[in-house]
């Protein structure tokens, strides 16, 4: 059986002996149906709901267990998926509180272009799909009995596993493969909260593993690779690829904070964490057929690799804030934080080419290069920051703030990465970021009016798109009438990184406006309308690597969104009802539709029935690729008591 | 431990410590036996009359709110009988009701926690906590007139399907003020908000400081971490974490932000640049200035299919455990 039917079945048996018990219980369970047109694999890529059982909802409580003063049992979308969760929080007062939460989600793309140089032949997917599942399951139990220390621990688990289809490059051609993957992530975890005269804090010591497995396999077909030209006259192909892939690790992590309230006017926080992640790795490939080599200069009939590799992350922040009640309006708040990651990694490669000639057909040989390969980054960030905050003035809020982060970066790469010898790309880069803020609030009878501004001054970038100069500025405004009947709020957002130094040329411009208002004239009818618009306009320069010459990338977006709904309750039944439109203009141009309505109907005593139905539609302009409409049915009974 | 020995440990649990309860067939309204917490009750009519006409008159006698609270956070280790809270559990945050009860229902004579006032006086009195990323004081939405602690929650009327007592489906609530990331959301690919257990709050931390210019994810504060102190997404994409051999310097540096639009995104990545080959080429650009990993991505010519899909051949592109340049 299945991890998902063993825990839906769970939980229906569960409910069933609620019901029995006549526990508070909401629930709703039934069964969705899809109706599909167009491209299958995109519609799975972005919504992925599909045909099966489903408890759509449920929450069960209650008071008095022989173990548990409070059980609450909250499940949402479990079943069919994609995207199912499980939460429950238990516990008796003064002795102990349980609390679990269960996620499975099924991770799927199979994409018309990406990683798809084929597509203008009209050949759809790209290379690179996957259908995988994510279980995750986190547990903590913390022990009350204690009034100064409440000890706890906690598990957790992640695994995502499942099939997909990859490409990667040997022998100058790139070749589509099959991928079989499993990982496995557990941790385990405990520590204290604690709480001594003036001082209060928590302290987590947590090991955390993990298992990667991948394998894989040159895809039937595939033989002939993506590029169909000879390589120095002679065609490359495959007639066979495996790969194996292992790599498992371990991380010790401790986690501390400690808050001390030394006065009535002066808090002092103090927190440190550390972690320490080493993973090991071993990869085998065995590869037959017709390839070059440039690296060796030969062409080759068969590879074998074995890779051992090593690496290492080791980070740790550390930090003091304090908060200080200058007045009973008035609040100075200032701290500094400082983190340091180290990543190392080597990896011992051993690859021995079998039947090589050189490139003129001559000197045959078995070839084996041992490589060593080896890389090192330090990174560390320092963030001082300051804050003066007037929260209660009135109906006026604001705040004033200064802050500084520097970061340095320490880059020692391998010298296979270097294509152009230079700094670029390893040596030492330094960045650092002034911030200033302002921001304010005023609220008064159902009027709120918001405004926010900050400017960041950056002195070098380290990353080519990093911004020099940004400005960001929010605004926003909002009526609640007296009576709740009417809402309405507009907000504005716009941020400009730029960097203006020649040979950059970095130039962004990124606006949100949106507008929206709520009408509820009586308890029965509640009418929704918003309209929003999201512009991105960013341009730098950039070398074509082909011919060297500058060219500007543009990236630009021009979404406009509109939503509407409409909810109606009239015993024994309610409706709610929406549409939304997005409407993407830019590099990537398309439309959505999505309609949605929900009618629940009360029928005998506490039960219910539920309609559901959900439309996307999503349009490319020609030629189209990705193009679906997908409609969802779902019918589900409900219960209360 | 394999996960289908997580999912049995977790059924068995879920039986264990909801089953016996229910399966007595005994909620608190029918339990025969009052508990070890619940008040005792008359054993006679002529007591139970007496003491009724003694007992100060109960919140739950006009107040509806009274009686369906047992199953609410604040309700817990409160004396319950027959289902229905003390009145010493409404005192906590309402005062002594004993005037407001005996003048008739005088809204005058009794607290009723709102707005600026009400959460400093009452929410804050026990929920006042300061953590490394916690500030009640210095937060985001610290308590200010326009967002205070009942802004968001509702003690007595949170969504039913909500935890920790907020007044409506987060994506509903959050959106309220912050509309521009709900925009995000119309986006084609996005994170699944809302429906199967992923919340705004799975990332962001509504209690926590407002955020500086850094570049870590870590250290922003309005954001969550790992146990272990690392960006929020590690939380589900572990795959990703590492280490390895030779990381992607972008996420090494920048973490995942540096390519990635997390609210929403028009690339099927979530990438912040429509096409792959513009998110790259913008980065590995060889033109002025020191900065890292502008190497010019060989000579690859990208009026070719072949080499405007980056990934095709650099499969590994958030770090590789046998290729520095990260080809698988």
């Amino acid at each position: 059986m299945k991890t998902r039917s063993l825990v839906l079945w769970a939980c229906l048996a569960l409910l069933a002996i609620a019901a029995h018990a006549q526990t508070p219980v909401d629930v709703e369970v039934g069964y969705r149906w899809l109706s599909l047109s167009g491209n299958s694999d995109m519609y799975r890529t972005q919504i992925n709901e599909r045909d099966g059982l489903l408890i759509r909802a449920l929450t069960l409580a209650s008071t008095d267990t022989p173990y548990t003063d409070h059980f609450r049992l909250d499940i949402s979308d479990l079943g069919v998926g994609p995207a199912g969760s499980l939460r429950l929080d238990a516990g008796k007062t003064s002795v102990y509180r349980f609390t679990l939460a269960y996620r499975q989600t099924n991770s799927f793309s199979a994409l018309p272009g990406f990683a798809n140089p084929l597509l203008g032949q009209g050949v759809i997917p790209g290379q690179h799909t996957y259908d995988r599942d994510r279980r995750m399951i986190d547990a903590d139990l913390e022990l009350l009995r204690w009034s100064k220390i409440t000890p706890f621990i906690g598990l957790s688990w992640n695994r995502y596993s499942g099939p997909g289809t990859t490409t990667y490059h040997v022998g100058q051609d790139e070749f589509a493969l099959g991928s079989s993957l499993t990982n496995r992530d557990q941790e385990i975890r405990g520590g204290a909260a604690f709480e001594f005269a003036m001082f209060t804090g928590q302290v987590t010591q947590g090991w955390r593993t993990f298992k990667d497995h991948e394998t894989l396999t040159l895809l039937p077909g595939a033989n002939a690779g993506n590029n169909s030209d000879p390589i120095l006259g002679q065609p490359i192909n495959a007639t066979a690829i495996t790969r194996d892939d292992r790599a498992d690790g371990h991380t010790p992590f401790t986690n501390a904070y400690v808050t001390g309230q030394f006065t009535n006017r002066l808090r002092v926080i103090g927190n440190f964490v550390r972690f320490a992640a080493n993973s090991n790795s071993d990869e085998n490939e065995n590869d037959a057929g017709s390839f070059a080599s440039f690296a060796i200069s030969r062409f080759f009939k068969s590879l074998t690799e074995e890779v051992n590799g090593r690496a290492k992350n080791t980070t740790w922040r550390g930090g003091a804030r304090a908060e200080v009640i200058v007045t009973d309006k008035v609040d100075f708040l200032a701290g500094f934080q400082r983190e340091h990651r180290a990543l190392e990694g080597s990896a011992l490669i051993n690859d021995l080419y079998m039947q090589t000639v050189n490139f003129g057909g001559l000197d045959p040989r078995d070839i084996q290069t041992i490589v060593k390969s080896k890389s090192s980054l330090d990174r560390d960030e320092d963030v001082l920051d300051a804050a003066i905050s007037a929260r209660a003035l009135g109906p006026f809020s604001l705040r004033a703030g200064f802050s500084t982060s520097h970061q340095d970066v320490d880059v020692s790469p391998d010298l296979s990465e270097i294509v152009v010898p230079g700094s670029s790309q390893g040596g030492t880069f330094s960045r650092r970021v002034n911030t200033s803020d302002l921001s304010g609030s005023f609220a008064k009878a159902g009027f709120t009016l918001g405004a926010a501004w900050r400017h960041d001054s950056a002195n070098d970038p380290i990353l080519r798109t990093d911004f020099l100069k940004r400005d960001r500025i929010r605004a926003r405004a909002g009526w609640l009438s007296p009576s709740r009947f009417f809402r309405a709020g507009v907000v504005a957002e716009e941020s400009t990184p730029k960097n203006d130094s020649p040979g950059f040329a970095y130039d962004s411009k990124i606006r949100q406006y949106t507008a929206e208002a709520e009408l509820s004239p009586t308890e029965i009818i509640r009418v929704h309308a918003a309209a929003s618009r999201y512009r991105a306009d960013s341009t730098i320069v950039y070398r074509h690597p082909e011919n060297f010459t500058l060219d500007t990338s543009v990236h630009a977006e021009n979404g406009k969104s509109y939503e509407g709904g409409v909810g109606l309750v009239f015993a024994p039944a309610s409706i709610d009802a929406s549409y939304s439109r997005f409407d993407n203009s830019g590099t990537t141009p398309f439309t959505i539709d999505r309609y949605h309505a929900r009618v629940m109907f009360n029928l005998v005593g506490r039960t219910g029935a539920v309609a559901e139905f959900d439309r996307d539609k999503y349009n490319e302009p020609a030629p189209s690729y990705g193009s679906f409409q997908a409609s969802r049915y779902g019918i589900y009974l409900r219960w209360t008591q | 431990m394999s996960m289908k020995t997580c999912a049995v440990g977790l059924s068995a649990l879920l039986l264990l410590l909801g089953l016996p309860g229910l399966a007595s067939g005994q909620t608190p309204e029918q339990n025969p036996t009052p508990p070890a917490t619940t008040t005792a009750t008359a054993t006679t009519t002529e007591a139970a009359t007496e003491q009724a006409a003694e007992a100060p008159p109960a919140c739950a006698d006009c107040h509806d709110e009274a009686k369906v609270f047992a199953t609410n956070t604040h309700a817990r280790g409160a004396t319950i009988t027959q289902g229905v809270v003390s009145n010493d559990t409404c005192v906590a945050c309402h005062g002594d009701g004993t005037e407001h009860a005996l003048s008739g229902g005088d809204k005058t004579k009794i607290t009723k926690p709102a707005g600026l006032t009400g959460s400093n006086d009452t929410c804050l009195l026990c929920h006042e906590t300061s953590t490394d990323r916690l500030s009640r004081r210095g937060g985001m939405h610290a308590n200010t007139a326009t967002v205070n602690c009942l802004t968001c929650h509702s003690i007595h009327h949170p969504d039913p399907r909500s935890p920790h007592l907020v007044a409506r489906p987060q994506l509903e609530l959050c959106g309220s003020c912050h509309t521009q990331s709900a925009g995000f959301i119309n986006k084609p690919y996005r994170h699944r908000l809302g429906r199967g257990g992923m919340e705004c709050s799975s990332c962001h931390e509504p209690h926590g400081r407002p955020s500086t210019s850094v570049r870590s994810m870590a250290m922003l504060n309005p954001l969550r971490t790992t146990h272990a102190g690392e960006a929020p997404c590690l939380n589900c994409h572990a795959d990703k974490r590492g280490p390895y051999v030779f990381p992607h310097g972008a996420n090494a540096v920048g973490d995942c932000v540096s390519c990635h639009e997390v609210h929403g995104s028009s690339n099927p990545k979530q990438l912040k640049r429509a096409n792959v080959w513009q998110l790259c080429i913008e980065c590995h650009s060889p033109i002025a200035g020191n900065t890292l990993g502008s190497q010019p991505p060989s000579f690859h010519n990208l009026s070719n299919p072949r080499y405007r899909n980056c990934t095709s051949c650099h499969t590994a592109v958030h770090g590789s455990n046998r290729d520095p340049q990260l080809l698988k």
